[in-house]
């Protein structure tokens, strides 16, 4: 029976730097990391870049064997866990073998979710997950016409521009009233929305899917109204892959419930990444925020608790971070950018968009369109509530500037 | 038996007697530092250097202390050094003067003997060689420049001994011996070789990257092995001085075989033989005391006289024997014993006559400060209060021998 | 792990906001500046943003695609415009606009430090950007051997212990050291009861003859010919400046041979803290406390290594620990120059037991004391003469550096005035000696093994002197 002091159930970013982070501070301890893909570690961020063509499937890895090899950690590909015993300390994979381990961090990541929409079941559509998913889906729009993508968010409008972008006919539908909820106001989002008009995107919001049908594609809405495609994307978020945990006494919410240093419930487990429910930085309630900063905080605090790290510090909350590319196009966000609700909002429209969203004299989120900023800085200056009163006319005048001052001031 | 070696003569005073002795010697460093009455003898040192006469190194330096600083550099790297001071520049030497037995640092230095300050003074007297007699350096005292020569590669053998591993100071009197010119016999150098052999300076503790380690840890404090060690290197200092008056006496006489000429190591016994009364005399006074002996003798008195040479280790044994048949004895010192209020010459064989089962009654002499001369009428006037003293008159003293000159 | 690495230093108090570093990126990069100065809080003050090349780099950690990757022998982050895909996720990773977006062709620019001779560095005036070789000085000298016991009993800080371990391991075996009563020998260097401390030939001179010692050691075996040893002492200030001046006035005199460095702690710390002739003025000491009578030291400190400089010596230099690369490039001239003639290295050496620095913050107190012009460091050849190897130029005032240490904490306004006027006056009479001084070309030949060719590194600070006067 195999066996690991440190069994790392996931390999993408959570799981990385929990690797690196156990290294830090044990360097001999056995370690194992089981992936339920075929491939060494990636981004699943990537993907879209893989589906443009813009990335090849082989150039896209994060690690290669070697890191592996230096780092004394057995890679297990192909290795999909289906249950947990924790008092026998063993995960057990599909094919029947299983694994021992003293420490065990969950970072299985997440998975595509699939509405419950009538007939979805019984049509081939596309989702976009893994590398086999984007691979998939470059193949098909090679011989596709026209498709339907559904859901506005990241994954949705990166394949809704990449497939626009190859010349198909393509057509989003979005529940919300605008793309990219959450993380951009409606102001921005407007602008986002003008390119994909603009490149010949058909952008359904508002509007919920009432049936699928097959093989061709067909989309009924629910207005009434019906897109025929060659190929139909599926892209209405993800949830977090806890189903392999049933029975196993580990608390599941929305996703694995964790405390400030990513322990689960049960003594010896850990978990961290998309899988995890931990905290949103701005109301310190249980959130899923599945984005890469917040996998690698939360696996290299996992790491470090797994290792006994006394450096390790308490989680302070996940806060939401969006780059997004479009169309060559820069659009921004970090923190609440998008609230109205108690706080100062400064919006600039000439030109570039511009949103600072402050809280009193201290940030609390920050978007634009095709105006960069320092991400992390505003990141770091929300985080850390610095308090701006000193050089709040500066800031709102010129707010990279001050950002980069304020943390050169910090940190020489 | 070696032939005897019958060298060139020259006329010299006594520091260049020294400088001859040294430069026979061949040591690898000469450190100096000039100061009456030894001036002429650097100088003489630094002559010999510069006409190639000599192969050392000659450090002029800026004083008596780093004078004895950088032998003690140069001896625990491998060298044989050699200096000559006097004096105030004793005193200023004092603080590495003091540490050098104690590292057992074998080199020869010359004491041109002279008053100490104050009152200011620049001539001869034993006042600063007597006081650094417990320091643990060998003190030879010389009478004649023919012996200040022939000392100096004696007093090598001496330190370099294994058995000894100790300073020595070869001192003569400042100003008659330093100034004073006689016929002198220098040594073949080939003869100066074979007697001293191969240098041995710096087996026992050395400064050499191809041998590292630490000279002069602390030692000591209370709890550990601190104490015990510090009193085993002690012991070691005073076993050190105890063999060396072996060793002397070994290389007096190979000294005596190879040139034919042999000096009392520890002390001379003159006209001992039968003596009822006893002079004890240090340095170059022993000339004018043996004339005043024969003197006596010529009269009928049975005086005898005890030179000596060797002060430091102090041959206790052999004085008490010397001195053990006679009535009384008069000891006469060129220094001051502050506190005793006497000679420490006669503060010392006192001590010594302990050991013997009879009582002998002594006084002290105290004579040649400030570069007095102690004549042969002053010695008469000894041997008479000696004599007084032996058919039973009261000791008093010290008696001040030049107080009314 | 333990790897270090070289970096570009950014000195706000420095910085005049020319953007000349920013020019010369655009133009090495073919495109937007990698470096950017921006204004600061007051008016005229400036900071930057630029990649600070991180040891645990969170733009690495999260980009998507690989394309960033600090490289384990220079540190240097590395982009690779290939793999990357635009996606700026690195920009959120920075805390420091160290990553940005180069709006002209709208992907991520990041500073690269041109291969290890950064273009923004070469073209600043003030001397607020440097090339800091820390990194290098580390892992060259971290493998090197360390010649001292590791438990030396030095106080928690201790500054003199990290000169000694520095200075001996570049130093190496081929030597023979003197440690002269104080703080050096009272940690252990030349040991307790018959064990040594050290690893190469060490002792105790006294601590009024360290020079004459080393002066003895070295004629000798130079007449033997092993010319080849560093003969050198780790003194402290009390024995070189006090008792045992006479020592090293004669060795520098006489031009002996020896490599003397004074690791200055201002006064007789490893006694109890008395007073020396290197205290400075106002300085509570043991023996100049603070009461109603006495503030403190009544006496100006007497600048030791001035005093060298008129001993035609080889060589002679200040350093601190806070400048480790200065200290560097010192101590390889410093040893090359031993062979020659005398060398003197005065080392300034805060004590945070004596000097009531926390153990923390020592270094801190280093390199204020040479920003505050406190301690200036410069070094001096008769051949070259003076140069400063730190500007003196936009020094912080004293109360920056006093206020740092507990031994001045007593101050008055009026003895905070003495200070500062003191050290202007000092500064003042230094830079006349550096502005009569020859241009330093050809003053120095490089030093075997150094890594560095040290003509290169001579010539620009002293351009850099005269541009400013």
């Amino acid at each position: 029976m195999p066996e690991a002091k440190y069994l790392l159930v996931g390999s993408s970013h959570a799981a990385l730097e929990a690797l690196r982070a156990i290294r830090l501070v044990d360097p001999d301890g056995s370690m194992a990391m089981l992936t339920r893909d075929e491939r060494l570690p990636y981004s699943p961020t990537i993907l879209p870049y893989v589906v443009s063509g813009r990335s090849g499937s082989d150039q896209v890895l994060l690690r290669d064997p070697a890191f592996f090899t230096a780092n004394n950690c057995t890679y297990v590909p192909n290795a999909q866990a289906v249950s947990l015993d924790p008092k026998a300390k063993a995960v057990t994979l599909a094919s029947g073998e299983v694994w021992r381990y003293q420490s065990l961090l969950i970072a299985s990541g997440a998975a595509p979710a699939i509405p419950p929409v009538k007939g979805l079941d019984g049509v081939k559509y596309h989702v976009l997950r893994t590398l086999a998913d984007a691979e998939g889906l470059r193949a098909a729009m090679g011989s596709a016409k026209s498709a339907v993508v559904l859901g506005a968010g990241l994954v949705g409008l990166h394949a809704a521009e990449n497939l626009a972008e190859a010349g198909l006919k393509v057509s989003v539908v979005e529940m919300q009233d605008h793309v990219l909820p959450g993380y951009f106001d409606a102001k921005a989002s407007t602008r986002i929305e003008d390119a994909f008009i603009k490149h010949g995107v058909d952008l359904k919001l508002k509007r919920k899917v009432v049936e699928v049908s097959g093989p061709a594609i067909r989309v009924t809405l629910d207005d009434g109204g019906v897109i025929e495609a060659d190929l139909l994307l599926v892209a209405t978020g993800v949830r977090p892959v806890t189903d392999w945990l049933a029975g196993s006494g580990i608390a599941v919410d929305k996703g694995v419930v964790v405390d400030e240093v990513m322990r689960t419930n049960v003594d010896g487990v850990w978990a961290a990444g998309d899988v995890a429910q931990a905290t949103d930085f701005a109301s310190g309630k249980p959130a899923l925020i599945g984005i890469i900063p917040t996998a690698v905080e939360q696996g290299k605090i996992a790491g470090q608790g797994m290792a006994g790290d006394s450096y390790r510090k308490d989680y302070a909350g996940g806060l939401p971070v969006n780059t997004y590319r479009f169309f060559g196009r820069v659009a921004l966000s970090i923190g609440r950018a998008a609230a109205t609700d108690g706080v100062e909002a400064v919006e600039t429209e000439s030109g570039a968009y511009r949103r600072l969203v402050l809280e009193g004299d201290r940030l609390v989120g920050y978007a634009s369109v095709d105006e960069p900023f320092d991400v992390g800085i505003m990141g770091e200056l929300i985080r850390r509530r610095v308090d701006l009163s000193e050089c709040k006319d500066a800031f709102l005048a010129r707010p990279v500037e001050t950002g980069r001052r304020l943390m050169s001031e910090q940190w020489r | 038996m070696n032939k005897v070696s019958t060298g060139k003569v020259i006329v010299c005073d006594g520091n260049e007697a020294a400088a001859w002795g040294a430069c026979l010697s061949r040591p690898d460093m000469v450190a100096v530092y000039p100061i009456t009455p030894q001036s002429s003898l650097v100088e003489y040192l630094a002559q010999f250097i510069a006409d190639g006469r000599m192969d050392a190194d000659l450090m002029d330096v800026e004083g008596e202390h780093t004078v004895l600083s950088v032998l003690h550099g140069a001896v625990l790297a491998g060298a044989r050094t050699y200096s000559a001071t006097s004096a105030q520049g004793l005193a200023f030497m004092f603080e590495p003067y003091f540490r050098t037995p104690g590292l057992r640092l074998p080199m020869v230095v010359s004491l041109v003997t002279r008053d100490a300050v104050s009152p200011t003074c620049v001539w001869g007297g034993q006042q600063d060689a007597m006081t650094v007699k417990e320091v643990g350096w060998i003190h030879m005292y010389c009478e004649t420049q023919q012996e200040i020569l022939d000392t100096i590669p004696i007093a090598y053998k001496v330190a370099e001994h294994p058995d000894v591993m100790l300073p020595v100071n070869v001192n003569h009197d400042g100003n008659y011996l330093s100034y004073g010119v006689a016929r002198v016999e220098l040594p073949d150098q080939s003869v100066v070789d074979a007697f001293l052999g191969e240098k041995q300076v710096n087996w026992h503790a050395c400064l050499d990257p191809e041998r590292p380690m630490a000279v002069d840890p602390l030692t000591g404090g209370a709890g550990g092995i601190g104490p015990s060690m510090f009193v085993k290197y002690r012991k070691g200092l005073c076993s050190g001085m105890s063999e060396a008056l072996r060793v002397i006496e070994e290389a007096h006489a190979d000294w005596g075989k190879r040139t034919g000429r042999y000096w009392s190591p520890l002390i001379e016994e003159y006209r001992m033989e039968d003596a009822e009364v006893a002079l004890v005399t240090i340095g170059s006074m022993t000339g004018a005391a043996k004339d005043a002996v024969d003197a006596a003798r010529d009269g009928g008195k049975k005086v005898g006289l005890v030179k000596i040479k060797t002060f430091r280790p102090f041959p206790a044994a052999r004085i008490a024997q010397a001195l053990s048949k006679v009535k009384a004895i008069g000891v006469v010192d060129r220094s001051v014993n502050f506190g005793w209020n006497c000679g420490p010459v006669y503060q010392e064989v006192l001590a010594a006559l302990y050991a013997l089962p009879v009582r002998i009654p002594m006084m002290s002499f105290i004579g040649g400060l400030a570069g007095a001369d102690i004549t042969v009428e002053h010695f008469d006037g000894v041997v008479d209060r000696t004599f007084r003293l032996a058919g039973g008159e009261m000791a008093a003293g010290p008696v001040w021998l030049n107080e009314n000159d | 792990m333990g790897a270090a690495f070289d970096s570009i230093s950014f000195k706000a108090s420095l910085c005049d906001g020319c953007g000349d570093c920013m020019t010369a990126c655009s133009e090495v990069k073919q495109g937007a500046s990698r470096i950017s100065i921006v204004p600061g809080a007051k008016a005229g003050s400036f900071e930057t943003a630029i990649c600070r090349q991180c040891g645990d780099p969170k733009c690495v950690q999260v980009c998507p695609s690989g394309a960033l990757d600090k490289d384990g022998g220079n540190g240097v982050i590395g982009w690779d415009a290939s793999k990357c895909v635009d996606c700026l996720l690195c920009t959120a990773g920075c805390s420091y606009g160290g990553i940005a977006v180069d709006p002209k062709v709208a992907r991520v620019a990041k500073c690269d430090q041109c291969d290890g001779d950064p273009a923004c560095v070469k073209v600043c005036p003030t001397g607020a950007l440097e090339f800091r070789k820390a990194g290098s000085i580390f892992n060259e000298y971290g493998a090197k051997e360390d010649l001292f016991v590791p438990g030396l009993s030095g106080c928690q800080g201790c500054n003199s212990e990290l000169i000694m371990r520095h200075a001996m391991r570049k130093i190496g075996r081929n030597s023979v050291l003197a440690t002269p009563p104080g703080c050096i020998p009272g940690m252990g260097s030349v040991g307790y009861n018959g064990k040594t401390g050290t690893k190469v030939p060490v002792f105790h001179p006294l601590l009024t003859n360290t020079a004459s010692m080393l002066s003895g050691i070295r004629r000798y075996y130079d007449r033997i010919g092993r010319k080849d040893i560093v003969v050198m002492a780790l003194a402290g200030d009390g024995g070189t400046s006090d008792c045992g001046f006479h020592a090293v006035s004669g060795a520098a005199e006489r031009g002996e041979k020896v490599l003397y460095v004074c690791v200055d702690n201002e006064g007789y710390m490893n006694t109890g803290m008395q007073r020396s002739g290197t205290t400075p003025y106002g300085s509570w000491t043991s023996t100049t406390p603070v009461g109603e009578h006495m503030k403190g030291k009544t006496q100006d400190a007497k600048n030791l290594p001035l005093i060298m400089t008129a001993h035609k010596c080889r060589y002679v230099a200040t350093a601190s620990t806070g400048y480790m690369e200065d200290l560097y490039e010192k101590l390889d001239r410093a040893i090359e120059a031993s062979f020659e003639g005398f060398s003197y290295l005065h080392i300034y050496s805060p004590c945070p037991t004596g000097w009531r620095i926390p153990s923390s913050k020592v270094i801190e107190a280093c390199r204020m004391s040479v920003d505050s012009n406190f301690n200036p460091l410069w070094e001096y050849t008769n051949r070259s003469g003076l140069r400063f190897t730190h500007s003196p130029d936009n020094a912080y005032p004293i109360t920056e550096y006093v206020k740092m240490i507990g031994k001045y904490r007593h101050l008055s306004p009026d003895q905070l005035a003495h200070i500062q006027a003191k050290v202007d006056e000092q500064v003042a009479l230094l830079k006349l000696m550096a502005a009569e001084s020859p241009p330093p070309q050809a003053a120095h030949r490089a030093p075997a093994g150094s890594s560095t060719p040290a003509g290169a590194e001579l010539t620009q600070p002293a351009r850099r002197e005269i541009a400013r006067n």
